[in-house]
This record gives C-alpha cells, structure tokens and sequence, in this order.
C-alpha cells in the first residue's frame, strides 16, 4: 500500500530553488546510489530484492504496475523516495547496515526533481579532447595542464600556491623522476641559472635511474617478487622481468607495446629473447608448492588471480568480485570473470621440481649479459674451427658409448665386467684413432668452457603457450562444481567484444592486450585513463580520482573530469609516449608549486585533489635506502642484475620452511644496490621495506600506504644499511668537508639537504657531537665497535674517536623528516 | 576500556600516533573504529593459542567408539564421496582408530585423551567446541582462512581487526604481538601475511616478539652506542624536526617525534617485558619455562606478562602439529611441549583475576581425517569437515562441550561452528557486533566475518 509522500517530505529542510546548480549523475548521484543501493538493487541479478534494478535507467523508470520507482521530474510520485523515508521500514534496510544522510537524500530527490537523468559509468564512456577552459589569470599557466587545474581552483574561489623555491624543485624533480638525490654541483647549476628546467627535467628523464624509479611502481602493480609466496615461499627465478621493466622504460618503450610483450610476448611473430622475458608476467603470481595441494583447486586460484591482477592493473576494475557472483556495482557478471579466466587458460605453469633451492619453476630461459653473450659467440666460433662437424659428430657419438658402458662397467661384476672394460678400451682407441689427443683437448676445453659459461646465465620464468585448459563458470566460485557452462576467452560482455586475429577462432593473450589498448575498438580510452591517473598520483601524491585502482561505481569520481580525459587523449594521441607525458606533467606550473599548505587549505582540501599546492609525503621505503647509499657515497651505479640481499636480522626467516632458510647478507659491492633490486621475499619481506610501508606484492598495489610508526624510527636509527651509511658519510665529511665544525656541518647538510644549516642547527649538532665525543673518549673501545658496523672499509687515515662521533651527526641528518620527505 | 583509538593512550598499533593527517582525516570519517564497544564487552583481550599444524582432534578431545570398532576397516565411502581430499589422494582409504585413550575430567566430566593431563585439569574452565569446520585444506591459505576470514591475500588478521576497533591499553607495547616457538614433527612454514594489517593502517600489524637476537626488529642500541649517545641522538632528531615544523607546519612532523619517542621508550620496554628471569621460582616451574629458551611455555608466560601491560591481542604459534606419520610419537612431543603451559597460563589468569575478561582460544587451522595416512608410522592426513578448539576465560561458559561430529569423527553434524562462526562469537564477547564492525576497501564494506552472515553461538557464552 501506498502512503501519500507530503507529510514525509515535510520533514526535509526545501534546499531546492531555481538557482541550484545542475546536479551530475556521476559525480553526485551515482556514489551514493552505488553505496547504498546497488548491492540490493544494482547489476548482480541473483542478489536483487524486488527484481529492481536502480543502476540503469531501464530498471529504476519500469512500470512496476501503475507505478515506477523514479518517475523523472515528480519526486512525489516516485516509489524510491517514499521508500527511503517510510520510518518504519526504510532503504536500506536496517540489516545492511547502511543508512541515507538527509543530506544525500536531499541529492536524490533534486536529481529527480532535474529529470532524473542516467549517464554511463563515467569510466567507460570515451574519454573527449576537452579544450582547455578559460581562466581569469591567463599569466600563470605554462601548459594546458594548467589551464585545466586553474580553472578548476577558479571555480572554488582559490588560488594556487606559489612556486617552490629552487632547492626545493630540484630535490622534487630528482626523487620524482630518478628516486635520487641531486648534488650539490648539480643544485648549484639549476640555482644559479646556469641550467634550465626543462633541460634538467631533460637529462633525469633520459637517466639510466629514470626506468628504476618508475619500475619500483609497476612491480607493485604486477606484484614482481622473488619468491612464490605461499607455504615454502621458494625462490623463483624472474629477476630479468624487472630488468626488462627498467630498461623498457628507460628505452620510452610505447605504453602500448609495453601491454603486449608482457601479456603476450611470447605470441608476437618471430618473439625476440627480451619479448618472451616479459611474457614472464603471467608467472608472477603467487604459486604453491605444498605437498597435498589439490592440483584443480590451485588452477582456479591461479585463474583468480590472474584475472585480478590484470583487471586491475589495466582496466582499474575489480572483475575479482565477480569470481563468486555478479558484480555488486559494476556491470561485470560472473561470466566476465571466467571468460577473462579463459585469456590466460594456455599457460603452462604445472612444472616445479619439489621443494629445493634453487626451485626450478620450467618453462625458463637463461639470460646472458651482454659480456656473456659475447664470450659464448667466441667460444662458439671456436669450437666450430677446433674440429672439422664430422669429426665432432662422430666423438659425441663415442663420448656417449663411453659413457654407458663405464656406467654399465662399474655395476657389472666377473666375465661380464671385463668384457665391458674389453669395450671401453676399445672406444678409447676409436676416439685415438678419430683425433690428435691436442686437438681433442683444446676441444674439450672449449666445451667445458661454454658449458659452464651456459650454467651461468640467469634463469627466467616465461609464458608458453600450450593446450588451453577447458575454464568453465565456477558457481560461488566453487571449483569442486563441474556444473557450470564451459566458456571461451571473452571481454566483459558491457564493453563489447574482442576478435580473434587473422582467422583464428579462439581470442588469445595477445588479443585481450590489443584490445586493452585499442582506443577505437577496445578501452584504450579507460586504461589511458588509468594511467593519467595513476601518473598524476606518482609526480602529484594523489589521483585525480583517488581510486588509484578501482574505476568503478565505487571508486571516487575524478576530481577534475575534463583533465583526466584530456590527459588520457593526449596519451594515446602521442602513441602511448610515457616519457611525453611525464615530462607533460612535470613541466607543468601546477608542478611547481610549493607544498606548504596553510591550516585553511590543509582542511578544505586534505587529500590534494585541487592541486592547490603540491604535496608533501615520506619517500617510498627503497628511496630512502637509495638516499642514505647515495650521500654516503657507497651506492652501486649499475642498471639490473640478480636480486640482492641487505643486512637484515638474524634468524628471520626461521619460520620458513621446505627447505629451512638462512640469509647471507651480500659480502661485497652487491651490499649498496638500489632498493628496487632488493630480494623480494613475500613471506618475509625485509624489515626495512615492510616498516616504510613497501608491499609483499601478493595483490596489485597501486597505492602505498604512508604510515609514520616507532617501527620505521628504530629502522632508521638501528638498521645497520643506516649505521653504515651514516659511517661512510661521516668519514667523506672529515676528508671533504674542511676542517672547522662549521666548514663541516656545511658539507653534511648540502649533502643531505642540498642548503646550509642556520644558527639553531648548527648548536643542536654541535652539541650532539660534543656528547658523543665525550662518550667515545672515556670508552674508545666502543669507537670501533661503532665503526665496525657493515662491511665497507673503514679508513686508516682518519681518527676512530672523531669518525664514530660525526657518525652521530650523519645519522641525526639521515633521520630527520626534511631528508625521507619529498616536498 | 579505550573505546576510543584516537587518544593518544597507545602505542605502535594505534592512535593517532602514526597517523598521516589524510588517514586521520579517513579514518575519523570511517563509519567504523569509532563508536565501539558497540556493546559491553565481557573480554577485553584475546590470548590466541594456535597449533600450527592442525592437531588431530581424535586424539585430543573427540571420541569416537565406532572408530577404534572399524579400525582398519576400509573407510565407509559415504563419508568421503567427493569430499576434498589432500595427501590421501588417490589413496586407499582406510580407518584408523583412535591412538590414545580417553577418560572424563572435572566436575563437567569433559571427555579428554590421555595426551592432555594438565588440560583435563583445567576441564571445567574450557569451552570445547567439537563441530568446527573450515573450508582450506592446506597449511597455508587455511591459516589465512582462519586468521583473515578469506583466502585472499591483503586481507586484514583478527588481531588487527581487532585493535584497530578497540585499540590497546598500553603506551609502551605493540597492541598485537605475535610469538612462536617450535617442536614436533617437520614444522611447516608460516607467514608473516598471517598477523598483517591487510588493507587496515598498517599500524594494526602484529608485531613478532623474537626469543633470540633482537626481541623487536632493531630494538637494539647499534653496537658501540652507549644509551647515553642513542639518547643525544634522539633529542638532536627531536629539536631538529621541531624546528623545522615551526617553519613547515606539517602535522606528520608531530607525529613523527612522537613515534620516535614512543621508539626510543620502547627499547627499554620491551627488553623488560621480555626478561622472565624476575619472575619467581613457583611461577617459571608452573609453565615449566626456563628464561630465554624461546620454548612454548616461556611464550606462555610472555602472553600473561603481555596481557597485563595492555596488549590487546596476543596469538602464540606452537609450530609443529602436522602429524601425517608417526603421530603417536609426535602427539606426545607436541603436547609435552605444550600441555603444561597451556594450563598454566589459564591458572595464572585465574588466580591473577584476569581470566574473566581474558578470552583464551586454542586450535588449528583444521583437524586430522579418521583416515589413516602412513608416512613412518600411523597418521593422519589434514581434515576440514569436522575437528575441536576449546575456548576460555572472557565470558565464555567452562565445563561444557559444543557440538559433534558424526559417528567417525568426520563431518561435524551437530550445531557446526564455521571459521566466521568462531570470529564473530569472539568478536561479540569483546563487545563488537560483527555485521556492523567493517572497513572500507575497494568499494566494499569488508568485514572479518565475510559477506556470509556468521552467527554467534550463543551455546558458548556464560
């Protein structure tokens, strides 16, 4: 039955008049629709109360016999608004747990009263080349960029922040685009004019540092480890991948062709070596190794979770929600999941040699250094002219007899053995009688050598294709439930479709990656979108919509729509240029602004998404290792390479097991490589990444947290990485950095800090040094105590006493906020 | 009680302290957190005894006469038709009787093997629930089942659930510490994944105590640093940063200095808590600890010492219940380990008053099949259908069994208790309604207890 609506409406305060500004379906309706609404009522038809349907217009208009939920323009008459504010059974329900605010409820019933108008997911409508708008203060924007970010500040009556001060952009520049810090030489030159902006921001970009730096934040979002992250957590070996990743990038590959060789490198025609290493990829996921494991179980697992990843890492969609059932909010159903499941049905992954180190996890490839790989053309060439091909031919036959029959000779016993030994002679004197004994030693020479060179490469996981494996829909995601349709590789259905090359009749990899990046016939459009965002968040601290990874009826809505477009348009228009469009960004006037936010801004704005001003944060964990290597001096200069191991506690992988572990800390330079080259352990990550929030990378992480704990303190005070920097420094300090304290304090703090410390500064670390001083002078032993933290040399040229007391002054710089924070 | 976790009354875990301005700003706006207890509580901490491994409950607490009747016997397929299965198989499956005896203890004559004569002592203080059942089978995602509620990795632990809602009570202590020790057959491995903050600020994390070498990561002064110099060191860091957000105004610097007070203290705090040497002679030979050994019983004693300084959670891992051969020979390692202690600890809080508002869990990630398995002599396989934990202590009702298994200890049939079953009557006795006590990620609204609804079982509280 229904009660007329007047006397409910009376109790909401009559907000509406003819001034109002047009409400936007997906800015202001669609989220609380979405969050209140939709997982009742919204795209997962097994879960739907009423059979209705509010996230499409058919649903929520239907004439529901005499009557319609919304009824565009007529609040009154909508069924919707009187059941949000019956009091005595109202939507939602109590047992959801959620309840409208009236101010949201407010909302809805102006968006009827407007119309009532539905648009499509802002996320899968094609983004537009907006042109950039107008603004009041026409001097202060350098680029379209600004225009767009202006416009928006214009609009809310503010006003940008004013430019940082040249130190402070620099070091901005520096941490953003190579995770280093810059020298003073290097500040110097930008300070005093004697070099530009934009041929800084030129140089950084084509620095070797700039692929580690934006790698770090692609293996988060892939999930790149170095151990396989459930039960044993056994080593697996894929470190070239992200070698691949660094110099893919570092190389400007389009983003485009970037997508394709690593879902489907090994499917492009005539793959090279380096396509089917990032076809490793698909192998980065969690694997296990448990004795018991039901293989069928973990085929579904896997299937999961690659459908997660790559949803979510491409598309900014979490299609892993719809492993059980429809999607709550979005319109992808169970089916999508499984036929998303189908793409990566192909690959073969079943191998593993049990449970040892290291663990072999076949189809692998070994990768050689460029060093190697020359060493093995030489040797090949070699053995080629050792002996004529025939000859070779015949003495691997003979080599082979030999060795059976010696096999064969050692077991047997009597008449039988000595017949054989009788046999062995006689293969010797063939093989006599075949090659002078000197060529036939350089040759075995030569074969050892390329055999062992073989043994060194270093081995990757890859992606063969083999005979898919039958997916079929698993209901409530249950893969012991056989009665669910079989399904072929598909895209979600709501975004059209994907075709099969040339005349093939099942899609693969390699076409769910073109269509990932198809801006006319696929969503290019959304995943250019994704990673506007995503580059915005990376050199601006937030998205412009802040859900870095979830696009989505839940996601936050972008901040400032028409720039996300523009920039996704711009993207792809510039053939998926990702140097171009950082540089974009980083070029921009927004970019450059300070990050001192007034207490006002601070609270109006907390998150940034105005672009106000720029934003302030602590580095991400591997920067400030880098950091602390770098001003020390110790820091390895060299691009890719196996993983390397820091000092970590001892007995901290106890827990592991199958086999049990033990770490060795590298014992020489491998000691001081980026942190980006860090072993990856999942299961133990090393205290240091784990306490500045890095991830275990079990999930996509597109987003880190920013935490500030006593755990993250006492790494930076205790962690010997940190002691030994701060030893090191100390002692470049004492030779490089004059002779007086001041001269001294001086060069520590344009090390560290890139200015000099003022009056205040100086006392408090003067008077630090004078207690330490006193300290190590009544107990000297404690001096080389101190000093003999890590393993890098320490100089016998310089005083203990005084080198373990301007430690104390290097690690009180090394701690403090100015140095771990990015302004 | 500290409803409240933005006072500054915690440590590590909690509070503001930590807290970057934009997650402050997210978290006060959070629909959970805040307004809890949502009703009074009867526990205001949890003592989680895990017994990694998945102790057999057929030779700890369910009796079955039918078992030791068919003992031998191929294993009815009734039971067993298309139940997942894991190193069985493919294998012939045969019954296996029980491998130990069983008698009544207590006043509630509790059922109780013969392996578990300090428990059969505590008989009527313990809650057995005798019909759980978990949906993983293997080590290491059913360790994330019942640690997270889901499989999924990133997924927050209940220790961080549950501080995150409650906070903690100390300012000098992590509010979630996790300790483990070994003994028993070949342990399996277990992650750090399972005491993760998950998607929750990752000050909720559990924090691992470590029996050797440094208690905390790094707690240690670095060698040839007086606490004299550290402490210089400190206040130098201190003045500098208050100096500098005298010219920035940045709020992560506050919190920052208070983080590296709250560090500084508690490399005196936590040698202390961990040093047992002080306790007396009577105490350590009732946990039969021995200080610095690292063994079970010195954890349990750490866990009492935890709970009296405020630590909210505090999950023990005895490591080492993964009896698939030799398990007669293993029970007895395990539970010599491990029986005395456990006793122990729930004495210790009785005669300390603390048990009341203790709550104390034991169990496995799952229990053993009546099947037998033969990897040296007579085992059990891992089973998920039916197996026992007991509970104590926190409002829980002593002396009482709950629910059973059917004739063969297999399936649990009688008033079965899921995983999320069991969080949300632990849940509900620290005060907190589960279907209302959620975080938001990734669009939803998650929850300990799952999108399934999870029932209290009333059968348990006193």
């Amino acid at each position: 039955m229904r009660l007329p609506l007047v006397i409910a409406f009376s109790i909401l305060p009559c907000l509406s008049s003819a001034a109002e500004p047009e409400l936007d379906f997906n800015r202001d309706v669609r989220p609380i629709l979405s969050d209140k609404c939709f997982f009742c009522h919204g795209p997962d038809e097994h879960e739907r109360g009423a059979d209705l349907r509010l996230d499409t217009a058919e649903g929520a208009l239907a004439d529901l016999g005499g009557y319609a939920a919304i009824v565009p323009g007529d609040p009154e008459e909508s069924e919707f608004m009187y059941r949000i504010l019956d009091k005595d059974d109202p939507m939602p329900p109590e047992k959801s747990h959620k309840t409208l605010k009236p101010e949201e409820i407010d909302i809805l019933r102006r968006w009827i009263e407007q119309g009532a108008e539905y648009s499509e997911p802002w996320a899968y409508v094609k983004p537009q080349a907006h042109p950039a708008p107008e603004v009041a203060d026409a001097g202060w924007s350098l680029n379209w960029v600004d225009r767009f970010v202006l416009a928006r500040l214009e609009d809310e009556g503010l006003e940008p922040s004013p430019d940082a001060d040249p130190v402070t952009l620099l070091r901005r520049l520096h941490f953003d685009l190579t995770g280093l810090p810059p020298t003073p030489d290097q500040v110097e030159a930008f300070v005093s004019g004697q070099k530009t902006l934009d041929a800084v921001v030129d140089d950084l970009i084509a620095s070797p540092h700039f692929g580690e730096r934006l790698a770090m934040y692609w293996l988060d979002l892939v999930r790149y480890a170095d151990t396989v992250g459930y039960h044993g957590d056994q080593d697996h070996n894929i470190s070239p991948y992200r070698d691949w990743v660094i110099a893919a990038l570092n190389a400007n590959m389009p983003f485009d062709q970037f997508t394709r060789e690593q879902l489907a490198g090994d499917l492009l025609p005539d793959a090279t070596t380096a396509q089917r290493v990032a076809s490793g990829y698909n192998r980065l996921l969690q694997t296990t190794h448990e004795g018991g494991l039901q293989l069928k179980e973990y085929d579904a697992i896997y299937a999961a979770d690659r459908v997660r990843n790559v949803s979510a890492v491409w598309m900014g969609a979490t299609v892993g929600c719809a492993q059980c059932h429809d999607h709550k909010y979005d319109p992808y159903t169970i089916k999508d999941h499984y036929t998303m499941a189908a793409f990566f049905a192909d690959i073969a992954d079943r191998g593993f040699t049990g449970n040892v180190l290291p663990t072999k996890r076949p189809p692998e490839i070994r990768i050689f250094t460029k060093e190697q790989e020359s060493e093995i053309a030489r040797l090949d060439a070699a053995i080629k002219t050792a002996l004529p091909a025939d000859t070779q031919k015949q003495l691997t036959k003979l080599d082979s007899d030999r060795q059976k029959t010696a096999a064969a000779a050692k077991k047997a016993k009597g008449e039988k053995q000595v017949e054989l030994k009788a046999k062995l002679e006689s293969i010797d004197k063939a093989i006599a009688e075949l090659v002078d004994i000197e060529k036939l030693n350089n040759y075995r020479k030569l074969r050892k050598q390329r055999d062992q060179l073989e043994q060194q490469g270093r081995l990757t996981m890859i992606t063969v294709a083999q005979k898919p494996r039958t997916t079929r829909v698993l209901p409530r995601g249950n893969w012991q439930d056989d009665s669910g349709e079989v399904v072929l590789p598909a895209v979600p259905e709501f975004l059209g479709q994907v075709t099969a090359r040339g005349d093939g009749v099942r899609a693969d990899r390699l076409d769910l990656a073109n269509w990932l990046v198809d801006a006319d016939q696929g969503v290019g459009g959304l995943t250019a979108r994704v990673f506007a965002n995503r580059f915005w968040y990376l050199y601006f601290g937030t998205g412009i919509s802040r859900s870095l990874e979830d696009f989505g009826g839940q996601g936050q809505p972008p901040s400032n729509p028409e720039l996300l477009d523009r920039l996704a348009v711009s993207f792809v228009d510039s053939g998926w240029d990702v140097k171009a469009l950082v540089k974009l960004l980083v070029t921009s006037r927004a970019y450059r602004q300070s990050s001192l936010a007034a207490p006002d801004l601070l609270e109006r704005d907390p998150h940034n998404e105005l672009v106000a001003r720029q934003s302030r944060y602590r580095l991400p964990a591997e920067l400030i290792r880098d950091n602390a290597l770098a001003v020390s001096g110790l820091l390895v200069d060299e691009t890719g390479g196996a993983s390397a191991k820091p000092y970590q506690p001892a007995g901290y992988y106890r827990h592991l097991n199958f086999p049990k572990r033990t770490y060795t800390a590298q014992t020489d330079d491998n000691q001081w490589r980026r942190g980006v080259y860090t072993h990856w352990q999942r299961m133990f990550l090393h205290p240091m990444l784990k306490a500045m929030d890095a991830p275990s990378r079990e999930e996509c992480t597109a987003e880190r947290p920013r935490s500030n704990t006593p755990n993250a303190a006492l790494v930076l005070l205790n962690d010997p990485t940190f002691i030994e920097a701060a030893r090191v420094f100390a002692a470049r300090v004492l030779i490089e950095g004059g002779d007086t304290v001041e001269q001294r304090l001086a060069f520590a703090y344009r090390a560290v800090l890139s200015r000099l410390p003022d009056a205040d500064e100086q006392r408090v670390m003067a008077e630090l040094l004078a207690v330490t001083q006193s300290g190590y002078q009544q107990r000297p032993v404690s001096a080389d105590e101190l000093l003999k933290n890590g393993i890098a040399p320490i100089p016998t040229d310089i005083d203990k006493l005084e080198l373990a007391s301007w430690t104390a002054v290097c690690r009180a710089l090394l701690n403090l906020n100015e140095t771990v924070t990015r302004n | 009680m500290n409803a409240n976790p933005f006072t500054r009354r915690t440590f590590l875990g909690q509070t503001s302290l930590g807290l970057g301005s934009a997650a402050l700003s997210s978290l006060a706006s959070g629909t959970t957190g805040s307004g809890l207890p949502h009703f009074a509580a009867k526990a205001k901490r949890v003592i989680f005894l895990c017994m990694a491994g998945g102790p057999s409950h057929l030779e700890t607490f369910d009796y079955k006469p039918k078992l030791d009747e068919l003992d031998g016997k191929p294993m009815p397929a009734s039971f067993t038709e298309g139940q997942p299965i894991a190193q069985l198989q493919g294998k012939e499956l045969k019954v296996q009787g029980h491998l130990t005896k069983f008698s009544r203890y207590g006043k509630s004559g509790q059922l109780i093997s013969d392996y578990l004569p300090h428990t059969a002592k505590i008989a009527d203080d313990i809650a057995i629930v005798k019909s759980m059942v978990t949906e993983q089978i293997n080590h290491d995602p059913a360790h994330t089942f019942m640690n997270t509620g889901t499989v999924i990795s990133g997924r927050p632990s209940m220790g961080s659930w549950i501080t995150y809602g409650l906070g903690s009570e100390t300012e000098e202590l992590p509010g979630f510490v996790v300790l483990t020790s070994v003994g028993g057959r070949n342990p399996q491995p277990i992650a750090s994944r399972q005491w993760s903050a998950g998607f929750l600020p990752s000050r909720y994390q559990g924090v691992e105590f470590n029996s050797s070498g440094d208690p905390v990561h790094y707690v240690s002064n670095p060698k040839g640093v007086s606490p004299a110099q550290q402490s210089a060191l400190v206040d130098a860091i201190r003045r500098l940063d208050g100096k500098r957000n005298a010219q920035v105004a940045n709020p992560e610097i506050d919190t920052r200095i208070a983080a590296y007070e709250m560090a500084f203290r508690m490399q005196t705090s936590v040698p202390e808590l961990m040093d047992i040497s002080g306790e007396p002679q009577h105490v350590l030979d009732a946990y039969g600890a021995t200080p610095g050994d690292g063994s079970y019983a010195s954890n349990c004693l750490l866990a009492r010492r935890l709970a009296e300084r405020g630590t909210r959670f505090i999950q023990l891992y005895h490591r080492g219940w993964d009896h698939h051969g030799d398990l007669a020979k293993y029970m007895g390692v395990c539970c010599g380990l491990t029986d005395q202690p456990t006793a122990a600890l729930i004495n210790d809080l009785k005669e300390r008053g603390m048990l009341e508002d203790t709550l104390v869990v034991w169990g496995g990630e799952f229990g053993r099949t009546p099947m037998f398995q033969g990897k040296g002599g007579p085992g059990r396989d891992h089973h998920i259908k039916g197996f026992s934990m007991w509970m104590a202590g926190g409002g829980v009702k002593g002396g009482i069994s709950y629910g059973e298994t059917d004739e063969l200890g297999y399936h649990a049939v009688q008033d079965v208790v899921h995983v999320s079953d069991l969080h949300a009557t632990m849940l509900h006795l620290l005060g907190i309604d589960s279907a209302r006590f959620s975080y938001p990620f990734q669009g939803l609204d998650m929850r300990l207890t799952g999108v399934e609804p999870a029932k209290v079982v009333k059968g348990l509280l006193a």
